[in-house]
């Protein structure tokens, strides 16, 4: 056959054809829904949910150490430990009383909605007030996932340097507390307190600053401490 | 690092659009990116490249484009875009604001080769 029309190979070049598929699809979608059903199952329980995210080494488990004892005398806590690897901080939380189970993200920056709501099938929410899920240690990626919590929480010590809000402003825009810890480092590190706190206002006049550090050995958070009872007596009532 | 999540997410979004089509080969993926949506495009890049090595995505371009944060004045009801912090209401000069949107990334479309 001469007719090239005819030959199978240009009858196939001819019917390929450049095509735009259109999608237009939300990356974070998938983790807003899962996050959307774990914050209707705290809802329907009652229980406020704490996110509480920070750079490695800023003191979260520290924080919850010494404001677990004091919490868990007016309410009934679990904690979620985030880390990507080892069961240290679960063990550390448990040691306080408190009841603690470990996610591994084996290399992961954050955790995400669903390892949450794989972990709510082994808590017993109506035996619940307060869930406390400390994040992967990171500055940048929890703020961007949802995890269905009621209120994410940033923590940055004063070590870290008093421009880290203005350098991670997107963590502190979407949380509803900063928690400054660490204070009792104040006379030797180069960081004014007050200037910290204005930088975060700056991103976020709304939010909530508690500060923490010890005096005399003994660790002060109470305000934080009254503030989180506060929030979870109300979820409570709603 | 989370673009590499934001990247495996989206190559599944891309795999579900193609389900059932003849499409031989990927030349362009389309992507709008939130100005807050703390992406870094570097990053981003860098997981594309790794995870379209072969199959149809094999050479494909990764287009993005940068969509606004728009702000609600709750106090004026302005309708502003922000680009960048204190977020200030240009009309009312408050600084109370709720974000209507800028977090988001939205995987546009794909430009494809495809038989038939």
């Amino acid at each position: 056959m001469k007719n090239s029309f005819f030959n199978p190979i240009c009858l196939r070049m001819a019917l390929i054809m450049i095509k735009e598929i259109e999608i237009d699809e939300e990356l974070y979608e998938y983790n807003n829904k899962i996050a959307a059903v774990n914050r209707e199952k705290f809802k329907a329980k009652g229980v406020y949910a704490l996110n509480v995210m920070g750079s490695p080494g800023s003191g979260k488990t520290t924080l919850l150490e010494n404001i677990l004892p004091k919490l868990q005398k007016q309410l009934r806590i679990a904690v979620i430990e985030g880390d990507i690897a080892t069961q240290n901080d679960a063990l550390r939380i448990q040691k306080t009383g408190v009841a603690a189970v470990q996610i591994n993200t084996d290399g992961g920056c954050h955790l995400d909605a669903k390892m949450i709501e794989n972990q709510l099938e082994k808590l017993d929410l109506d035996s619940l007030d307060l869930l406390i899920i400390e994040n992967v240690g990171n500055l940048v990626c929890p703020a961007e996932f949802d995890l269905g919590e009621d209120l994410l929480m940033v923590v940055l010590s004063v070590a870290e340097g008093e421009d880290k809000p203005l350098k991670y402003p997107l963590a502190f825009l979407n949380a509803g507390a900063a928690v400054l810890t660490k204070t009792d480092l104040l006379p030797y590190v180069d960081a004014n307190i007050d200037t910290m706190k204005q930088y975060i206002t700056g991103i976020h006049p709304q939010i909530e600053i508690f500060e923490t550090g010890k005096k005399d050995g003994v660790y002060h958070a109470d305000e934080l401490i009254r503030f989180i009872i506060a929030q979870a007596d109300l979820k409570k009532i709603r | 690092m989370h673009e590499t999540a934001l990247m495996q997410n989206l190559m599944d979004a891309a795999a579900r659009a193609l389900e059932g089509r003849s499409v031989t080969r990927v030349n362009r993926v389309t992507v709008s990116i939130g100005r807050f949506a703390n992406v870094l495009p570097d990053a981003f890049l860098f997981a594309f490249e790794a995870m379209t090595r072969d199959g149809v995505f094999k050479g494909a371009k990764l287009e993005t484009e940068q969509l606004p944060a728009k702000i609600h004045c709750p106090d004026c009801g302005h309708e502003y875009e922000a680009d960048g912090f204190p977020i200030v209401c240009p009309n009312c000069k408050s600084r109370n604001f709720t974000i209507i949107s800028g977090e988001e990334v939205y995987l546009k479309c794909l430009e494809c080769e495809e038989e038939g």
